[in-house]
């Protein structure tokens, strides 16, 4: 019986949270660019940082649902695309309608996304690959040259583009979007059933949970966050290209599982994403800053990325790693 | 049992997480023997035969195999020395056939100018099968092979495999292997280990002391992860290896009888000729407030079916549950817990808990909406309720916070309990609620039914021996084959003898 005692005590020792390997990296990368490049940590820069870090952690907060509840959205590369070309078409023919249109179109198409996993049941790695690709090639077809936004229209991209008392309008709007999710996902009813899901979806089934209300909000979310994102950028680039989306499917993951958030679902969180949204831009824009050879960038992120899975993941828990 | 262990492991520790499952266990196994290993669930033969396999590495102690010491890595290592398992499970791949399975990835020997022969496959295959006398065709697959079948080709496969590794004297580790077989089966399964003793050692593994008794030469007995004793077969008395396994002559009020109440007089829940076919036929049943019933039959009676169309995990074909007086819409699961009905499945760890998050997480899963103030759900008020029911339910944990995961099984038993009892259940289903609990924790686990029982929450047993079954009951279901086929009382201190009840169950 001692010897059970002794071996309860040993269990009990926490784990060092996933979350304080990311903030760690992320002071880390701070000092180690700040040492680099004094100008890194000029006010113009970080503001450049904070910027590109909005974006990754709008769409980021998405992708994290998903992942939480247990999947994975690769429609956000394309659903970005389209939202940017159809953002900037609208807003020619709405005007300010073009902002609620676009992150309902976000909705529903979580929402398809959603019902494509949970009622007809494929998997969403291959669910949303495929619609992924089907959203980009509508937005390509819709334009398949980059749209600029006509300068009688430039008043209505304020929005997102003006400042408010020398701070500008898309941190505020992502430090408020920031708070939702949050919200969300610690005080809700339904955004806490995101982590039973994830964490055990029988179990979660057996006690009543709805699994499929569930799981078409958290890819619900997804879309919205990745419309919202879409719609950010087409403001500041004053005009959609039907690329756009392409690098965010990856870096959208990639700030999700960086900030410690596990693949396998039901750990992590908003906090996490932020954490690992700002990691991604520190190196992206610490790079630059540093005179890193733009060729050898990604190499540098890639391994990067590895290593701070390699921190933060708990791969303790599960025996064979997929 | 002559000469010299051919495998002789001394002094085995594991630990894993929050539980030792070897403490310190010695274990030989000697040529030409059938060595029976016995234990309760949660004794550590399983962690046992994995370390013999080379499945799981031992923390400490030394193992010896054919004269030298070793440590395997793998089991591949440890049928390279002659030493294999049949699992539970099974490990031979369905949509391959017999022959292809028995040779699968050690094909090397078949091969003619870089091509396989499979002219000597077959040969060599149709020879296996004839020493374990399987009937059927080599190139059968083996998903169209009976269960008894399926086994005997992986023990063929063991024997072969240990041969081409020239190894003399394999050991055949067989765990329960006779779980999913027939009686007749099961008669030619250790006829067959008994020849096959002549040239081989066999590690049989059973809940069924009776075969344990009749069929191996010596029985190794675990307790808690140590070693109890070792009987020479032939002088072994089954209720004497029952003792040894519990630790201790049992005590005169285990299932707390002196507890066991009235039930009361108002309906809780009514099954109404309730039938699901190729399961069960057409049985109806209430239970009362404060009731516990258990239901009882073996694998197969559809026990355990009609417990899943009860919580609505599996649709009946007809009939219908009603709780309190309203019908429960059936294959619905949100609707029965909606309607005050709680379930306490048998493998809490994949049904019951979220492994990987808090036990106050856990335990507040039902009544966050409860929790709310002002539309949100409140953190203090998730504080309050956690630390309140884990008071309740005594569950030991060095905090609210403390990931499931690290708690032990009664714990992790405990905290199941506590999220169904915060929700205010009206009916529990407990599904094998003692299964892999140490024994102090059973009778925590008895001492929490008895009180729910008092507080008027009717519930549905099904327990891991009929002795519990009996100890908990007040009133007893049996069933066999897919039939109701009696009711049994079980007032305190005049409760049946499992003799009597088996009579009805077979």
């Amino acid at each position: 019986m001692e010897l059970n005692e002794r071996s309860r005590t040993r269990a009990r020792r926490m784990r060092t949270p996933a979350i304080l390997y990311a903030v760690g990296l992320l002071v880390a990368l701070v000092a180690f660019f700040s040492l680099g490049n004094r100008n890194f940590l000029s006010l113009y820069n970080l503001n450049t940082i904070a910027s590109y870090a909005a974006i990754l952690l709008v769409v980021g907060l998405g992708q994290m649902c998903t992942i939480l509840v247990g999947g994975i959205d690769l429609s956000v590369g394309g659903l970005m695309s389209f939202v940017a070309v159809v953002f900037i078409v609208s807003l020619k023919v709405v005007g300010y309608w073009a902002y609620p249109l676009c992150i309902l179109i976000g909705a529903a198409f979580g929402y398809l996304n959603g019902n494509l996993l949970t009622r007809i049941r494929i998997p969403s790695f291959i669910a949303t690959l495929g619609t992924g690709g089907i959203m980009t090639s509508l937005a390509l077809l819709v334009s398949p040259l980059p749209v600029d936004a006509p300068a009688a229209r430039y008043r209505m991209l304020q929005v997102v583009n003006g400042a408010f008392l020398g701070v500008g309008n898309l941190l505020v709007l992502t430090v408020l979007i920031f708070a939702v999710f949050f919200v969300i996902l610690r005080f809700t009813v339904i955004g806490k059933s995101i982590f039973y899901v994830g964490s055990n979806i029988t179990m979660s089934w057996m006690s009543g949970i709805d699994i499929v209300k569930t799981r078409n909000f958290a890819f619900i979310l997804s879309g919205v966050g990745a419309s919202l994102a879409a719609i950010f950028l087409a403001c500041g680039q004053f005009g959609g290209d039907p690329t756009l989306g392409r690098v965010y499917v990856l870096s959208s993951i990639a700030a999700v599982v960086v900030g410690g958030t596990a693949l396998t679902g039901g750990a992590g969180g908003p906090v996490n994403t932020l954490i690992g949204a700002f990691v991604l831009s520190v190196m992206e824009n610490g790079m630059n800053v540093i005179g890193v050879n733009a060729y050898f960038q990604q190499s540098i992120l890639g391994a990067v990325i590895v290593f701070s899975v390699f921190l933060t993941f708990d791969r303790s828990k599960i025996s064979t790693v997929k | 049992m002559s000469g010299s262990a051919v495998y002789a492991l001394t002094g085995i520790t594991k630990s894993y997480p929050g539980v030792v499952a070897l403490d310190g266990v010695d274990f030989s196994v000697f040529e030409n023997e059938i060595v029976g290993l016995v234990g309760e669930n949660g004794a550590g033969k399983s962690t046992l035969m994995k370390i013999l396999i080379g499945l799981v590495q031992p923390d400490g102690g030394t193992m010896i195999l054919r004269g030298s010491p070793v440590s395997l890595k793998d089991p591949a290592d440890a049928i390279r020395y002659g030493v294999g398992m049949v699992f539970q499970d099974g490990t031979l791949v369905p949509n391959l056939t017999i022959g292809e399975n028995l040779f699968l990835c050690h094909e090397n020997g078949f091969e003619k100018l870089g091509f396989l022969s499979s002219r000597a496959m077959r040969k060599a295959a149709q020879a296996l099968l004839r020493q374990v006398k399987v009937p059927d065709d080599v190139d059968t697959p083996v998903a169209e092979v009976a269960p008894a079948a399926r086994q005997m080709v992986e023990i063929a496969r063991l024997l072969w495999l240990s041969r081409l590794y020239q190894q003399r004297n394999p050991i055949l580790i067989l765990d329960e292997p006779t779980t999913v077989l027939t009686e007749g089966e099961r008669d030619t399964l250790f006829a067959i280990l008994n020849e096959i003793k002549r040239e081989a050692s066999i590690v049989l593994i059973s809940h069924r002391l009776q075969e344990i008794v009749e069929n191996s030469d010596r029985i190794v007995i675990l307790k808690d992860g140590r070693n109890v004793t070792e009987v020479a077969a032939a002088s072994a008395r089954i209720d004497q290896i029952e003792q040894e396994m519990v630790g201790h002559a049992f005590s005169a009020d285990r299932y707390r009888e002196e507890e066991q109440r009235e039930p009361g007089s108002r309906e809780v829940l009514r099954v109404d000729g309730l039938a699901k076919r190729g399961f069960f036929e057409p049985l109806s049943f209430v239970v009362r407030e404060g009731e516990i019933v258990s239901l009882v039959g073996l694998v197969g009676s559809g026990k355990e079916e009609v417990c899943r169309c009860l919580n609505g995990l599996s649709r009946a074909d007809e009939g219908s549950v009603s709780l309190g007086g309203r019908k429960l819409t059936p294959g619905s699961p949100g609707d029965a817990v909606a309607s005050g009905e709680g379930h306490i499945p048998i493998d809490r760890r994949s049904e019951g808990l979220a492994l990987g998050m808090s036990v106050a997480e856990n335990v507040n899963l039902l009544v966050l909406g409860r929790l709310r103030a002002g539309g949100l759900v409140s953190p203090s008020r998730e504080r309050k309720n956690a630390e309140q029911w884990i008071r309740e339910c005594r569950i030991k944990t060095p905090s609210a916070a403390t990931l499931c995961a690290n708690l032990s099984g009664g714990n992790q038993q405990k905290t199941v309990i506590a999220k169904w009892l915060s929700s205010r259940v009206k009916l529990l289903i407990l599904d094998h609620p003692t299964r892999g609990v140490d024994v102090g924790a059973k009778d925590d686990i008895y001492k929490l039914i008895r009180r729910l029982a008092q507080e008027g929450i009717a519930m549905v047993v099904m327990c891991d021996t009929l002795e519990e079954d009996l100890g908990l009951a007040n009133r007893m279901l049996v069933m066999k084959d897919g039939k109701l086929v009696d009711e049994v009382a079980c007032p305190p201190r005049r409760k049946p003898g499992p003799r009597d009840i088996i009579g009805l169950i077979v």
